[in-house]
């Protein structure tokens, strides 16, 4: 307990130093801002189309979509908070950059990828895709009560966590090869396949999406747990697929560690 | 002319330095594809979206995946560069050289699609091929007009971004505002969806604004959307912007070099 209330101070050392940061140059964090806005046009095209064209998703309306691509928006921001670390590993790898933090007494993993947060790519994010789920929650007339809303955010917690695990991998095989650019831009390329609800996939493709590589599970569990359209293995899932990934990415990360070499003398 | 052999080589040789990052980077534009060729296909069979979208089925499917070929076609990134050599002094060696710095990236550029090329034009070749098996009124003369679009769209693009570029000689910090105008480039050319489907204003502007001319003129003269008039019109477009880009970007590297400080001994 004490050691988690460490890292939770650590964390709001991080973010206290990262939005000064922020804040000094801000010029830079208005322009960070402008690039997550056209990312987020992108997005919302998609909900233009869903709106113009009308139609259901299997049991899902346009509001439902709009809940689910909210959630995904809001995620996206979450994620982007700490990306940045993640694409610096590689170069750390290779110019030796990590012999500074290993002789620190606090986990590498987590100074290595949270050291960083961006919070200009976190706001406009936040404040788009709140207010998109509060939209299609409203519109879609889903329930709301206490349990539904300790639901949604213990399914987004999950969710976030499942994120962090998965596409960190990617970036730790720069332990293992030179350039890990074509192999992050798969990552990245998967992330984008939550821009749409899982159901309008195949069988298929929707049950690897869930349970081999559960990409799905990020940002469509939240939205059908409000639905009630979980299965009680389904729930299960949801919360046991996070676990899964973070025991396994940091037993990846140890193993890969042990092939780093000190670039000092 | 041979040092802009060298050049174009060079370009052809650093695209295919890292050999399997260069593929997995292609595969990965294959993802957006899947996802929207997934949505539309959903969209036409639920749905009048034909009427909706002005589109028919198998115009929006062909546009779907020839816009992000001739998108990967198009991209730049040596606006970065041209960034750090203006920033960091490495415009000096170039200043010195019987090399024009313009000359320099355009092969350079032109070399880096030669293996992108390799791929991309098997590819293109099936699609196309799959479009005349449906029944889309592609004939040799379209795709002849097609191809002479496309390297006229390539050329746009890099005079486009050689002005990007050249912003650096003004402003301090251009890194993330280079994102920002390329992902609302990547919009506003049509490269994620035809802007046409949302009608009206966004339509004539499409028509009128340069970006258009990199990525949607061409992808719907194979599809067949543009009648011979509407193309002869579209070229003459095509070719008027990228006469003001290369007017702009020697009026703009005038000014610039005035006021660019050498840096170093």
């Amino acid at each position: 307990m004490t050691k988690i209330r460490r890292y939770c101070k650590l964390m709001g050392v991080f973010a206290k130093y990262s939005l000064m940061s922020a804040l000094e140059y801000r010029i830079n964090f208005v322009t960070g801002m402008t690039v997550e806005m056209g990312w987020m046009v992108i997005k919302l095209m998609y909900v233009a189309i869903i709106y113009k064209a009308g139609t259901n998703i299997g049991i899902l309306t346009p509001d439902h979509i709009l809940l689910f691509i909210g959630t995904y928006v809001l995620m996206t921001g979450i994620y982007m908070l700490y990306f940045g670390n993640f694409c610096s590993i590689p170069g750390m790898v290779q110019q030796g950059e990590l012999d500074l933090y290993l002789v620190k007494p606090v986990s590498l993993q987590f100074l290595v990828t949270m050291r960083r947060l961006e919070f200009a790519y976190l706001l406009p994010n936040l404040a788009a895709g709140v207010f998109m789920i509060v939209t299609g929650w409203r519109l879609a007339g889903l329930p709301v009560s206490a349990a539904s809303i300790a639901g949604f955010l213990f399914y987004l917690a999950c969710g976030c966590l499942l994120t962090y695990s998965l596409f960190l991998v990617p970036y730790i095989l720069g332990f293992w090869i030179i350039s890990v650019g074509g192999i992050s831009d798969i990552s990245n390329a998967l992330w984008d396949f939550n821009n749409m609800p899982s159901m309008i996939y195949g069988k298929w493709f929707r049950r690897v999406g869930t349970y081999i590589l559960p990409i799905f599970v990020i940002t469509n569990f939240p939205g059908l747990f409000l639905m009630g359209e979980l299965s009680p293995f389904s729930c299960v899932w949801g919360a046991a697929a996070p676990v899964l990934f973070f025991v396994l990415v940091r037993i990846f990360w140890k193993i890969s560690l042990k092939r780093y070499s000190s670039a000092s003398s | 002319m041979s040092s802009y052999r060298c050049v174009f080589v060079m370009g052809v040789e650093q695209a295919l330095e890292y050999r399997m990052s260069f593929f997995l980077s292609m595969l990965s534009a294959a993802f957006p594809i899947v996802i929207q060729t997934t949505m539309w296909n959903y969209l036409y069979r639920h749905s009048d979206a034909a009427a909706v979208f002005g589109y028919q089925q198998g115009e929006i499917l062909l546009y779907t995946l020839l816009a992000t070929i001739v998108s990967q076609l198009g991209g730049t990134g040596f606006e970065w560069e041209m960034n750090s050599d203006i920033k960091m002094g490495g415009l000096n060696k170039y200043l010195i050289r019987p090399v024009e710095y313009k000359g320099y990236q355009f092969f350079r550029f032109l070399g880096q699609k030669i293996p992108r090329l390799m791929v991309i034009g098997p590819v293109m070749t099936v699609i196309i091929g799959g479009a005349v098996w449906q029944g889309l009124p592609v004939s040799p003369g379209r795709v002849l007009v097609f191809l002479g679009s496309l390297i006229l769209g390539a050329i746009l693009n890099f005079s486009i971004f050689y002005c990007i570029g050249l912003l650096a000689f003004w402003l301090t910090d251009v890194d993330k505002l280079f994102g920002t105008i390329s992902i609302v480039l990547t919009v506003v050319s049509g490269g994620v969806f035809p802007l046409d489907i949302f009608g009206g204003l966004v339509e004539i502007l499409v028509n009128l604004a340069p970006f258009g001319y990199t990525t949607q003129f061409p992808v719907n003269i194979i599809n067949g959307r543009f009648g011979w008039e509407r193309m002869g019109v579209g070229f003459v477009f095509q070719t008027g912007w990228i006469l003001v880009f290369v007017c702009l970007g020697e009026a703009m590297w005038r000014r610039g070099i005035r006021r660019y400080a050498a840096v170093g001994g």
